[in-house]
């Protein structure tokens, strides 16, 4: 039988029900009022959106901010599966690879959880299925009883090399720092390697890597300056980005901050955001300077995905939207719940 | 001391009215101590209220601060990087007088690190988790500081405590007591004389009246 050519009509499809899906999500007057809401009153404004499902499923398991927070996970995996399950040809494997970062966080959580003695099923409740690794990869990676056998059971995976090689050291200093930071760097070189595979669509991929890893180098740099770190920031900044690491550990060393904010304007092929840099002038805790940048990052994303309208970008900028909204519906479920004030919750949210 | 057991004499009254000096004396000088540890108090007192203010602050601050790492991080994050922690702050306690007080002063080793220094990792975790951690190691620079004010202050105010009982002691009972005894020998001894000299006098009469 011969193949029927279905030509750019799936790609369209996808690129436009991500469209949609972008636009149902929650927009920043929905944010502001549910910060004058109580705990209850925001459990119940998110069953009428597009988490009702999940929270109708766990009611009978889970209460309060268990519930929420657990509701919140299960869709993120849910939705991310589902755009799996929708993307077409390359479009699936770039968004594959980009939701490889989840099977990091996941593994690593497990890890720790698992060092630091915590419950199965508590690490369990804080797992995002939305990577490669399925909820049944993850429930077995939790019945293992070490944190060896767990870097064991993943063999044959991406994650495997840096864990071997990582692991050890980690166990005998007792910080998974080294081996996180090792992770992370791997991932991007593994998509940015995916990116220039020579298929359909990787530079426009590559181009979007590349921001993302720009804007990452930069937000780390600011932590670094206000950590007072003042050696080599070399093995914490993710290469493949805009600036070399040997670039970020000079500007690093810059003595105040207004002329790191120069020296990324500066720079050739950074200028899309360079204007953007001057709101972080005005910013003066890092946090504020964090979420700026957060803003920035996926203000650019969603012109990348306008330029480019059929291509992976409209998928990865409403999955970075999807991550951004549980992470605010999450953040001020718990926030609630810790009594912290509504200003003090909206500093930290990104709308 | 009871007036029973006091024995009216002359030499008894030299001797307390000896202790009675040596009471008034000691009463002086406690009576500066106690003073002066009173203005030392309140010199502490001042400092205190900063640093218990100050530790209030920190406190509120890592307070909040734990609950936006658990609210953005989650439990297990914040817990994971609370377990990088390899080391614990090392305290050294030494000793100095101020008035006769043995008060401590506590030095630690620095408490406050550097980013790299804190041992998680920096592309996993957000900048939350450095605040916190800043939030959390000034509270604990905070506490050795406040330690050592509320520490001093403490034994500065035991030390007033028994330095006002001495200097009540000897102001409302010791000097008061010989006093009252100085007295009874004084009287006693003047009843005496009286005695002596009716008795002289009547002996005279009576050999004047056997002349006669």
């Amino acid at each position: 039988m011969a193949e029927v050519s279905t030509g750019p009509a799936p790609y369209i499809y996808v690129c436009t029900r991500m469209r949609v899906r972008k636009a149902k999500l929650l927009p920043r007057e929905d944010y502001l009022r549910m910060l004058n809401m109580s705990l209850p009153e925001i459990t119940r404004f998110i069953e009428e959106t597009e988490y009702k499902s999940e929270i109708d499923e766990l009611g009978a398991s889970f209460r309060g901010i268990d519930l929420v927070e657990v509701a919140l996970s299960w869709n993120l995996a849910k939705e991310y599966q589902k755009i799996l399950e929708i993307t077409p040809g390359a479009l699936h494997q770039f968004t594959m690879s980009y939701l490889r970062q989840w099977d990091i966080q996941n593994v690593l959580t497990i890890l720790r959880g698992k060092y630091q003695g915590v419950k199965a099923g508590r690490i369990k409740e804080i797992l995002i299925p939305a990577g490669k690794l399925d909820r049944v990869m993850l429930d077995r990676l939790l019945a293992e009883e070490s944190v060896e056998r767990i870097a064991d059971a993943l063999r044959g995976r991406s994650l495997y090399p840096v864990l071997e090689r990582e692991l050890s050291a980690a166990m005998e200093t007792g910080s998974f720092a080294r081996m996180e930071n090792e992770l992370y760097k791997e991932f991007y070189r593994s998509i940015i390697a995916d990116s220039k595979s020579g298929v359909k669509g990787g530079p426009v991929f590559l181009e979007y890597i590349r921001l993302e890893i720009d804007i990452r180098n930069v937000q780390n740099l600011f932590r670094l300056r206000m950590g007072r770190m003042d050696g080599d920031v070399r093995d914490m900044m993710i290469p493949g980005g805009s600036f070399s690491v040997d670039e970020l550990q000079r500007i690093a060393g810059m003595e105040n901050t207004d002329d790191v904010i120069d020296a990324f304007q500066k720079k050739a092929g950074f200028e899309s955001i360079s204007a953007l840099l001057d709101t972080v002038r005005e910013k003066r805790s890092i946090h504020e300077i964090e979420i700026e940048l957060t803003r920035i990052m996926l203000g650019e994303m969603e012109r990348l995905s306008k330029r480019y309208p059929v291509s992976i970008c409209p998928i990865l900028v409403y999955l970075e939207k999807k991550k951004f909204e549980v992470q605010n519906l999450r953040a001020l479920a718990r926030g609630k719940e810790a009594n912290l004030s509504s200003e003090r919750i909206g500093d930290y949210l990104v709308m | 001391m009871a007036l029973k057991d006091v024995k009216p004499t002359r030499s008894e009254l030299i001797n307390l009215k000896k202790k009675i000096k040596l009471s008034e004396r000691g009463y002086n000088i406690l009576k500066m101590k106690r003073d002066g540890l009173i203005l030392e108090f309140f010199k502490v007192l001042e400092t205190a209220k900063d640093s218990r203010g100050a530790l209030g602050e920190k406190y509120e601050r890592a307070a909040e601060m734990i609950a936006i790492a658990n609210t953005f991080e989650g439990a297990i994050g914040v817990k994971a990087a609370a377990m990088s922690v390899q080391e614990t702050p090392e305290i050294a306690v030494r000793q100095k007088n101020i008035m006769g007080v043995v008060v401590p002063e506590i030095e630690a080793s620095r408490v406050k690190k550097d980013l790299h220094e804190r041992g998680y990792g920096l592309l996993g975790t957000s900048s939350v988790i450095d605040e916190t951690a800043t939030a959390f190691e000034e509270l604990v620079e905070e506490i050795i500081r406040t330690a050592e004010i509320e520490t001093t202050m403490k034994r500065l105010l035991d030390e007033i405590e028994s330095t006002k009982r001495r200097v009540n002691a000897l102001e409302f009972k010791v000097i008061p007591e010989l006093k009252e005894a100085g007295d009874f020998i004084k009287m006693r001894l003047d009843e005496m004389e009286r005695d002596e000299l009716v008795r002289l006098k009547k002996i005279k009469a009576k050999s004047a009246k056997a002349e006669a």
